[in-house]
């Protein structure tokens, strides 16, 4: 009996039934890509560090020191694995077409094929064993070179004509644009290099160790070393998380969508079939039974919505998971596994909210349920508007009366529009954040017109910290001569003891030299100016067990100096949230040079007199051409190259388009048409009195025009404070940070986005509500 | 009199799982301004559908129907619905209405809707209240409509059937819904219109009602098969019972 129930049931409402079955393949789909790219990018994490047989620990040490031996000797130490890289200071020591090498601002490093501390891959994700002579790896921050290309590495007297052999993949090689490249080379052509006279005391010197306790190398707490064990590994891949992340959310509010709209669908047809609801409880059909033939039918839609869901979410997740497929090796298995558990999960969900929707069947009394049938309650009351004292022509009155006649279903049309406005700002919002000059305090440097990142330019103020005053003067001199006055600043970082107490940790201290015009921005307290005082992020507060107002003692080179904490601040700087900021113009030591002892994000230009967009551009075209680079970058620019966000989840956001445009399509596709079959006998009775079809046709377009009106209303004020909310919980992954102010383009969060969602629930309205033309007005006479 | 209705050779055919059914065949008829026009009928006899094809509500298979002057079966359905408008005006048996409106909204919601009137919405409120009083439902204007009883929403939509003035009322089965004393007031509210000189066709299946009516036709299958002139009804109990009395006893000539 079940069977013939579905079968009728499927003919009789096949539009609402398609409708829903899209809804569930929806919700299929993206809960099984979303759980795929979280499951891929976290489980991905511990199975690219497996196949790279990735060790403990990485130690940025003299591999000849007493450091080192003293490191070697512990008894937790198992294995040791060492390299040696090149560190070149000049871009200009490679180039390709006879120009330097593309973006990058930290040194790139040079290393051996004989030195490979643990296993590389190639684009194909093969294990790189060997480097045919002549050739060379590269990873990401090359990323315009085409494989065959040909690069001359061209330092001192050494010259070398290499052809490029494609992606190199290393799970410790962080892809954003802003770290260290590496040029993986045949060790001959590396020796060659390595004899170099120019690149003499360059080198970077790194010991791998496995290891039990990678405490014990910390508690040596020796001079120069920086030790990194796994949870700093994993943090190269935070920004990738952020994408995932974000992708979830989006799931979750498509999700909660096809709820919604599964919720208002099964409320529907319940309604709908009150009398047959009623005659089988007159003849003592338990209620158990009656829902049960309702839940059938969601059984099947639900089965097969949810495999063709599955199969959708392989090219979705393929998609979502590109930008980090590139930087990862990832393992294929598991992840059908996860995708069937998600999408088995998607039926069980919509089984138990579906049988959860049907508690109404419980509530009806036989009569209460026939007599329902009969008159076919549409509207169960009337608004407090009045059409005699209203102002409003007829058929806008009569929209607006029914909107506020049946609140709560036009309000929950409102809720899900405004759900799929969100989906399309949110992603606007995030990517548009993510490459925004409203996060350039989070990386702890001030407000600038142009960052000019080629080392050419200033590898000897990193090479000696002390040049840099007079390096600013020079720069500010050959500013004014050319005709664009400006300021310099540059960040400077590195690891320093820090004691509080009986606590003693290594934490990045960072400060601005040079020109600052604007005050360096605090959560709580202030910032520090006097050169005792000191910001610090609050996990760093915490990690040294400190507060505000304490004293810290911090190691500087061979001085050690009491430092007040004066306030707390957020940063994407830092290792593990752990950042502090000292006064400008502070002193810094930075010891014999290594590359994980220095951070910085290249030297800040700030020109004078506030120019313009234009004048900037300008100036930026004028420097690029008098210092011969292109590595000068608009904040904007430089964000972008630290997030490398914002292009993947600009390509997302496209997509969410066209999926919200569709998803919102079919909901009104789905409503209105239910509204119409509830209406019939109101529709029928205004063509009986003589209302012509397209005023019905515009009184039901019009309603939900007012709707989807409020819902992008409701967007507007919420998707501000949503992505706020939203920016920071995702960005805590990052740093320690708080109080981020989502950028956003006014005319696509609040213009072009709602507007879309207008235009196609007018449209979608407006052609659904053709049906109306069928209820002919003799149809009143039928109408039960 | 003028004629204010006329159909010639008209049908109507519905074809249901490919079978042919001719529900009204060949129908001639005239009625004039001033009328009240009783249709009877057994079930599926086509009472309901004459009803309706001659108001335009639904479309003819064969035929031709002139209301006012125009051939209603050439008209476009914008034309129709302003016909039905402006001109004519319904009154079920189910006595429909807008469920999110007020008693008093439904009543002059044809009027506002109407491009034939030019007052303002207050003056039509009036208009609506003074419709309302004359009907003896002064009171329920605000109410929801399931807030009062059978007979005054029934008399309701006598209103509304009434606010656009419309030359004649087409009536199915008016006090089908109603108990005997509701019956009556309905009743008589229409033969107040018609002494006012609005035209009235009734679909009945009330011999009681139909008394009250100038003129009686009879349709069996689809077909006129007889007809009454009744002369109108001045009032009065003794004449309601003789009229009645002839009534049924045409009625069982007819076969009822």
């Amino acid at each position: 009996m079940f069977l013939r129930i579905l079968k009728k049931d499927l003919k009789r409402k096949k539009t609402m039934n398609v409708i829903m079955l899209l809804f569930v393949i929806l919700s299929a789909m993206f809960a099984s890509a979303a759980v795929n790219n979280v499951a891929a990018v976290t489980n991905g994490i511990d199975y690219y560090f497996k196949i790279s047989d990735v060790p403990d620990a990485m130690i940025s040490v003299d591999l000849e020191s007493e450091e080192c031996k003293k490191i070697e000797a512990l008894p937790s130490v198992t294995e040791t694995r060492k390299q040696k890289a090149l560190l070149l200071f000049k871009n200009s020591y490679i180039k390709h077409n006879g120009k330097k090498v593309r973006s990058y601002i930290n040194p790139p490093l040079i290393i051996s094929d004989a030195d490979m501390p643990y296993n590389y891959f190639d684009n194909d994700n093969n294990k790189i064993e060997s480097v045919e002579k002549g050739t060379f790896y590269a990873t990401t921050q090359i990323g315009d070179a085409e494989i065959g290309d040909k690069y001359v590495f061209d330092i001192g007297n050494t010259k070398l004509t290499l052809t490029y052999a494609g992606r190199l993949k290393g799970a410790l090689f962080s892809s954003e644009d802003i770290a260290n490249p590496y040029f993986l080379l045949n060790n001959d052509e590396f020796m060659k290099l390595y004899n170099e006279p120019e690149l003499e005391e360059k080198t970077e010197e790194t010991l791998y160790v496995n290891t039990t306790d990678v405490g014990a190398i910390e508690d040596l707490a020796l001079e120069n070393v920086s030790v990194y064990g796994m949870d700093a590994f994993r943090n190269i891949y935070l920004y990738d998380m952020i994408a995932a992340g974000i992708m979830m959310g989006i799931s979750l509010i498509l999700m909660i969508t096809s709820f919604i709209v599964l919720r208002f669908t099964i409320g529907f047809t319940i309604s709908e079939e009150f009398r047959e609801i009623g005659v089988m409880k007159a003849v003592g059909i338990d209620n158990g039974s009656i829902r049960v033939l309702f839940i059938v039918k969601y059984v099947a839609i639900a089965i097969v919505g949810s495999v063709i869901g599955f199969f959708c979410s392989i090219p979705l997740t393929k998609m979502m998971m590109k930008t980090v497929s590139e930087n990862m090796v990832l393992g294929s298995e598991g992840g059908v596994m996860l995708g069937a558990l998600s999408s088995a999960a998607v039926i069980l969900l919509i089984l138990t909210f579906c049988y959860g929707c049907t508690r109404k069947v419980n509530k009806l009394s036989p009569i209460d349920a026939v007599r329902n049938g009969q008159t076919g309650e549409r509207f169960k009351k009337r608004s407090s508007l009045s059409l005699g004292r209203s102002k409003l022509p007829a058929t806008g009155f009569l929209s607006l009366n029914d909107v506020m006649s049946a609140p709560k279903r036009f309000g929950l049309a409102a809720l899900i529009f405004t759900l799929c406005i969100i989906m399309m700002t949110l992603l606007s919002v995030c990517s548009l954040t993510l490459k925004s000059e409203k996060i350039l305090w989070l990386f702890d440097i001030p407000t600038n017109d142009c960052t000019l990142g080629d080392l050419d330019f200033y590898n000897e103020v990193i090479k000696d910290i002390s040049k840099q005053e007079q390096f600013f003067k020079d720069t500010e001199k050959m500013l004014e001569e050319k005709g664009m006055p400006g300021k310099c600043s540059m960040q400077v970082g590195s690891r320093y003891k820090v004691t509080h107490g009986s606590r003693e940790e290594k934490i990045w201290c960072f400060t601005n030299n040079g020109y600052r015009n604007d005050t360096f921005r605090c959560d709580e307290g202030y910032a520090p100016e006097k050169d005792n005082e000191i910001a610090a992020t609050p996990t760093t507060l915490k990690t040294i067990d400190a507060e505000i107002g304490d004293k810290v003692k911090i190691s500087i080179g061979d001085e050690e100096k009491e430092y007040i904490i004066t306030g707390t601040f957020s940063s994407f700087m830092g290792q593990d949230g752990n950042a502090i900021q000292l006064a400008p113009d502070t002193k810094m030591y930075i010891g014999p040079f290594t590359y994980a002892s220095l951070s910085t994000m290249g030297i800040q230009i700030k020109f004078d007199g506030d120019p313009d967009a234009a004048t900037v551009k300008k100036n930026i075209e004028k420097l690029k051409n008098e210092l011969d680079t292109d590595k000068i970058y608009t904040p904007t620019e430089l964000i972008d190259s630290c997030t490398q966000m914002s292009g993947t989840l600009s390509a997302i956001k496209k997509l969410m388009m066209i999926l919200t445009i569709i998803v919102t399509a079919m909901i009104v596709v789905l409503m209105e048409r239910s509204f119409i079959s509830k209406e019939k006998s109101e529709i029928a009775l205004m063509k009986a009195m003589g209302i012509r079809s397209s005023s019905i046709i515009a009184q039901h377009t019009l309603r939900f025009g007012i709707v989807s009106l409020v819902a992008a209303a409701a967007a507007s004020a919420s998707i501000m404070p949503i992505g706020n909310a939203f920016m920071n919980a995702i960005c805590r992954n990052v740093g320690d940070v708080s109080g981020i102010r989502c950028d956003f383009n006014a005319l696509e969060v609040f213009g072009l986005c709602p507007a879309i969602v207008l235009i196609v629930t007018i449209l979608g309205t407006m052609l659904t509500a053709l049906y109306t033309r069928t209820i002919k007005a003799s149809d009143t006479a039928s109408i039960e | 009199m003028n004629t204010v209705l006329q159909t010639k050779g008209l049908c109507k055919t519905y074809i249901v799982n490919k079978r042919q059914n001719n529900v009204l065949k060949n129908i001639d008829l005239t009625i004039s301004e001033g009328e009240m026009v009783a249709v009877m009928g057994p079930s599926g006899s086509g009472k309901s559908t004459l009803l309706y094809c001659v108001s335009g509500m639904d479309r003819l298979t064969a035929g031709e129907v002139t209301f006012n002057g125009k051939d209603t079966s050439k008209l476009g359905e914008k034309e129709l619905a302003r016909l039905r408008l402006d001109e004519m005006g319904f009154i079920f048996q189910q006595m429909y209405m807008m469920k999110n409106l007020s008693v008093l909204d439904n009543i002059i919601l044809p009027s506002v809707r109407s491009k034939k009137n030019k007052e303002s919405r207050k003056k039509t409120e009036e208009r609506g209240r003074a419709l309302m009083k004359r009907l003896g439902i002064e009171d329920i204007g605000g109410n929801d409509i399931n807030e009062v009883s059978g007979g005054q929403l029934q008399r309701a939509c006598i209103a509304r059937s009434m606010i656009n003035s419309p030359q004649m009322i087409f009536a199915d089965e008016p006090t089908g819904a109603l108990n005997r004393a509701s019956s009556d007031e309905v009743m008589n509210e229409l033969l107040s219109l018609n002494r006012d000189g609005t035209t009235v066709m009734c679909v009945t299946h009330d011999p009681k009602v139909a008394a009250k009516c100038s003129r009686v036709l009879y349709l069996v299958d689809g077909n006129i098969v007889g007809e009454k002139e009744m002369g109108h009804f001045e009032g009065g109990e003794k004449q309601l019972r003789t009229r009645e009395r002839e009534l049924n006893n045409w009625l069982m000539e007819q076969g009822w």
